[in-house]
């Protein structure tokens, strides 16, 4: 056989081994446990991705691909508490990837708790408390109660547009907020925040340097206290009924269609304000910034 | 801010109301905080709210101490100066509250700066910029305070940001705890 052959041969050889290579460093899991149809669902993972869906069966089922690195996955559930936890090499120091696809009863509350990974939930109806260090969150929520954390991964949040309570907050991520009613909370410290709330009753946000955006409707007797320090706030605000402004900021300006009669906060220092009232002043609105702009409007 | 000079601390007046009234806000989150610190199996997690209780009774301090500094008499009898020697015993109570608000905040500043050291270097620099630009946030708004004391806008602007500053770094140094 000719020299030149040879090396193809060995060639073809290599390239047909390295996908079984890459394959003996990863292994797939398929667990599946029963749970209670509105059972309590815990998750933890370090890195990879979680991604929950919820099906309209009693049980939970854990598919995925784990990294050589990661020792084995914990599957436990009792008394309507179903545990499913990454466990990693003690004293291990790399973050070995574990991507988990994970389906529970659509009506179990949720938690999930990560670092690095990226974490996804879509069809749960219940309670979630979804966190993550640097990994980015989508979620669906629709349940009474639920809080969304991160320090520097992004947060993408469609509510299910019924009246709930949601807190999220973010150090240096952003957040994109859609379909949210009810009660809201956020708190930012540099991520930039953008909110969408059909009928809402109270919505409280904070921020030091992100940029905050919110677009609301507000119910009769609703409540908005928003408050920046050099962020921008700008507030596009509905309600039939009236609303009354209390805005305020040291250094900012107040704009918008509803800053006809901002004036100044001190007669000799710097400042301005705006209260004014539009309707029955049903709604009060609260805005106040150190250095940020603020902007108000109506329609 | 007042240009009256004041020549007696019986001129002063006894109460100053706040701008509003901010016990519903703090009553609501204390319970807030507590219904999301115990877990279901009945465990207790440590939150960040001490922390931040703690931060916003020292910030009240430094709001009354800068309103003080901006109409307290000097022994000379020229307004503003440094703040007379501590003697009344509420004071040695806020100069101690003072004094373990700043070993609290300078500790988990430490605790922080370790936490950093292990995240990947894009978050690092992501976070680290984040919680610095929330320090100058508060020393713009001291520095604001010192020119404007009596600003109800910047009271409450400097008790939420040392509040949040600390909520934040108790955030960073407690993250990727595993809880299960």
């Amino acid at each position: 056989m000719s020299e030149p052959r040879i090396h193809s041969l060995w060639a073809l050889c290599a390239l047909g081994v390295l996908p079984l290579a890459a394959a003996a460093n990863e292994s797939s899991l398929d667990r599946k446990v029963s749970a209670d149809a509105s059972g309590e669902v815990l998750i933890s993972n370090v890195s990879g991705t979680v991604d929950v869906r919820g099906w309209d069966r009693n049980e939970v089922q854990v598919t995925g691909q784990l990294d050589e690195d990661v020792e084995r996955v914990d599957v436990e559930s009792s008394a309507g508490r179903t545990v499913i936890k990454v466990i990693l090499p003690r004293g291990s120091n790399n973050g070995g990837d574990a991507m988990l696809e994970i389906q529970v009863p659509r009506g179990s509350s949720l938690d999930v708790s990560a670092v690095s990974a990226d974490v996804s939930s879509k069809g749960v109806l219940g309670t979630q408390r979804l966190k993550t260090v640097s990994g980015e969150i989508t979620a669906e929520v629709s349940g009474d109660e639920s809080e969304v954390r991160s320090v520097s991964g992004d947060i993408t949040v469609h509510g299910g547009g019924k009246p709930g309570s949601l807190r999220v907050s973010s150090v240096s991520g952003s957040l994109d907020l859609t379909n949210g009613a009810g009660k809201l909370d956020v708190v930012t410290v540099s991520g930039d925040a953008r909110v969408h709330m059909g009928d809402s009753s109270e919505i409280t946000a904070r921020t030091t340097s992100g940029e905050f955006e919110l677009h609301a409707k507000l119910m009769k007797d609703a409540r908005v206290s928003v408050e920046g320090v050099s962020g921008d706030v700008t507030l596009d605000l509905a309600n039939a009924a009236g609303l009354a402004l209390e805005i305020e900021s040291f250094s900012g300006d107040i704009t918008g269609c509803l800053a006809g009669n901002v004036e100044r906060a001190s007669k000799y220092g710097p400042g301005v304000r705006l209260n004014s009232r539009t309707g029955d002043g049903s709604a009060r609105v609260r805005a106040k910034t150190l250095s940020g702009d603020i902007e108000v409007c109506d329609r | 801010m007042t240009t009256r000079r004041v020549k007696g601390i019986g001129e002063l007046p006894r109460d100053i109301p706040p701008a509003r009234d901010l016990w519903p806000a703090i009553a609501e989150a204390i319970q807030a905080d507590l219904a999301m610190r115990v877990v279901p199996d009945g465990r207790r997690r440590v939150g960040w709210w001490p922390a931040v209780g703690l931060a916003a009774s020292v910030a009240l301090v430094a709001v009354g101490v800068f309103i003080g500094q901006g109409i307290a008499p000097k022994p000379d009898g020229r307004l503003a100066g440094n703040p007379a020697p501590v003697t009344d015993a509420g004071m040695v109570k806020a100069s101690l509250r003072q004094a373990e608000y700043e070993k609290q905040r300078e500790q988990l500043w430490t605790d922080v700066q370790n936490k950093l050291n292990t995240m990947a270097p894009a978050e690092r620099e992501k976070v680290g910029a984040s919680l610095n630009t929330l320090r100058r946030s508060i020393q713009e708004i001291e520095t604001a305070l010192g020119r404007d004391p009596a600003n109800a806008l910047l009271q409450e602007l400097l008790v939420s940001s040392c509040q949040e500053e600390m909520r934040a770094l108790t955030v960073v140094r407690d993250s990727g705890r595993q809880e299960l």
